[in-house]
């Protein structure tokens, strides 16, 4: 036991990595002149960081080889290539590159038309959007249409990482922080979630509009939860559910709803 | 960068190249050998392969590759632990302070002194969430306010946390019957 307070406070861990502000630093110094349990922690950190330091940095596999390490992640990147973004399947050859490019600067000038007739507000701020990569045209050809369900799938992949963390999350043990960062994808998700459902409308893809329209229900709601309390965690989990939405996407995701 | 995202191969090896070591480290920091440490690096850029079109410049991946990283090692740790564990919540902070790592330290920790042996497994045995935070700040150098911007985390928690995995290295030093200092 001891009869410091400060003692089992941070602050001693704190002045030793050298994070106390410059009046905190200066009451600890003399604090430290005066105490002689502090100035022991002190010492124990300084300890512990010389030993730790002697052992060696393990920041490589055995003997330095990498080359498994890549073989492997080079098979698990091109298995990815189903779900990944088109830019990073695998590498097209110049005639299908040229194509995939005509293709994407089709879709795209399709694309602003769809916003500018959708929205009468100026649509360049949509349509600037990176996320968005090849907007919906409103008469698709087969390859666009293709191309549209492409996008639609790699939409939902990503959004589904948001609405996993959100559904798995325990309302009881988590706080504001631990969702921030779903809260800022959700918003960021958004405006294309809405693009891709009044496209999939447009084109009379009706499974999509609804995966569409419920995933931005459950966006919404969640990118809207300011106090990011329990009862808002809970409300979006409430959502989710009862529009089985993972289930819907992870149909959409295999393939078989578009 | 942009060759990466737009689905340059060898631009994305590349880019693997230059964060593998910083990866690699985290994920054995974190695992304590190199099966699971290679594990929880080829998730990370499996996450990173298929994310690259969200980032304009190398510096944003850089940060979030922490976040990465972390939630790859929970991930992993979750896996092996009974449901319903969580890493970082108020309500669950006293019981990572007080319940070490179940399995032993992995025999990988022992070399080098007898002290820096016994610290390397007190480390190993550290709850997940302050091995995290004591890894990124004493072997990475991170700040306080640059770790909790990586994790998503409250500055308040990361202290606590940071706090909570030096108070029991210390404890680790007297059970060990190390004498320093004043203690000599």
């Amino acid at each position: 036991m001891t009869a410091c307070d400060w003692f089992d406070s941070p602050r001693v861990a704190l002045y030793f990595y050298g994070e106390l502000d410059p009046a905190e630093r200066e009451r600890m110094a003399a604090h430290l002149r005066e105490c002689a349990e502090c100035r022991q922690a002190l010492e124990d950190l300084r300890v512990v960081r010389e030993a730790l330091a002697r052992q060696p940095r393990v920041d490589a596999p055995p003997a330095g080889d990498w080359s498994g390490f890549m073989r492997r992640l080079e098979l698990a990147t091109s298995a990815t290539t189903a779900s990944a973004p088109v830019s990073h399947r695998s590498r097209p050859t110049p005639v299908a590159a040229w194509i995939a490019i005509a293709a994407t600067l089709v879709l795209a000038a399709g694309g602003v038309l769809f916003v500018a007739r959708a929205r009468p507000t100026p649509a360049a701020p949509v349509a600037a959007r990176t996320t968005v990569t090849a907007p919906p045209v409103s008469r698709p050809s087969v390859p666009a249409e293709a191309a549209f369900k492409t996008l639609s799938e790699q939409h939902l992949e990503r959004s589904k990482l948001v609405v996993l963390g959100l559904a798995t999350r325990d309302p009881e043990t988590t706080r504001p922080a631990d969702w921030a960062y779903e809260r800022t994808l959700a918003g960021s998700l958004l405006t294309d979630t809405r693009l891709y459902r009044r496209a999939a409308q447009d084109r009379g893809l009706t499974n999509v509009a609804r995966v569409m329209g419920d995933l931005e229900v459950v966006l919404l709601e969640t990118s809207l939860s300011d106090h990011a309390d329990r009862e808002s965690l809970e409300r979006v989990q409430r959502l989710i559910r009862r529009r089985d939405l993972l289930v819907k996407m992870r149909v959409m995701g295999e393939g078989s709803g578009l | 960068m942009a060759r990466a995202a737009g689905g340059d191969a060898s631009a994305f090896q590349a880019l693997v190249e230059r964060h593998r070591a910083l990866v690699y480290r985290l994920a054995w920091q974190f695992s304590g050998n190199h099966h699971d440490a290679e594990d929880i690096a080829q998730e990370v850029f499996v996450k990173v392969y298929r994310s690259l079109d969200r980032f304009r410049y190398e510096a944003q991946l850089t940060s979030w590759l922490y976040r990465i990283v972390m939630n790859a090692c929970i991930d992993h740790r979750r896996r092996q632990m009974p449901s319903g564990w969580t890493p970082f919540t108020d309500d669950t902070e006293l019981r990572l302070v007080n319940t070490p790592e179940e399995r032993p330290g992995p025999e990988t920790c022992a070399y080098g002194g007898e002290l820096g042996a016994v610290l390397s497994r007190a480390v190993a045995r550290l709850p997940a969430g302050q091995r995290l935070v004591f890894t990124m700040r004493h072997h990475e150098g991170l700040k306080l306010a640059e770790i909790a911007a990586a994790l998503g985390l409250a500055e308040g928690t990361v202290k606590r946390q940071l706090h909570a995995a030096v108070h029991r290295l210390r404890d680790t030093l007297s059970a060990a019957g190390v004498t320093t200092g004043e203690r000599a």
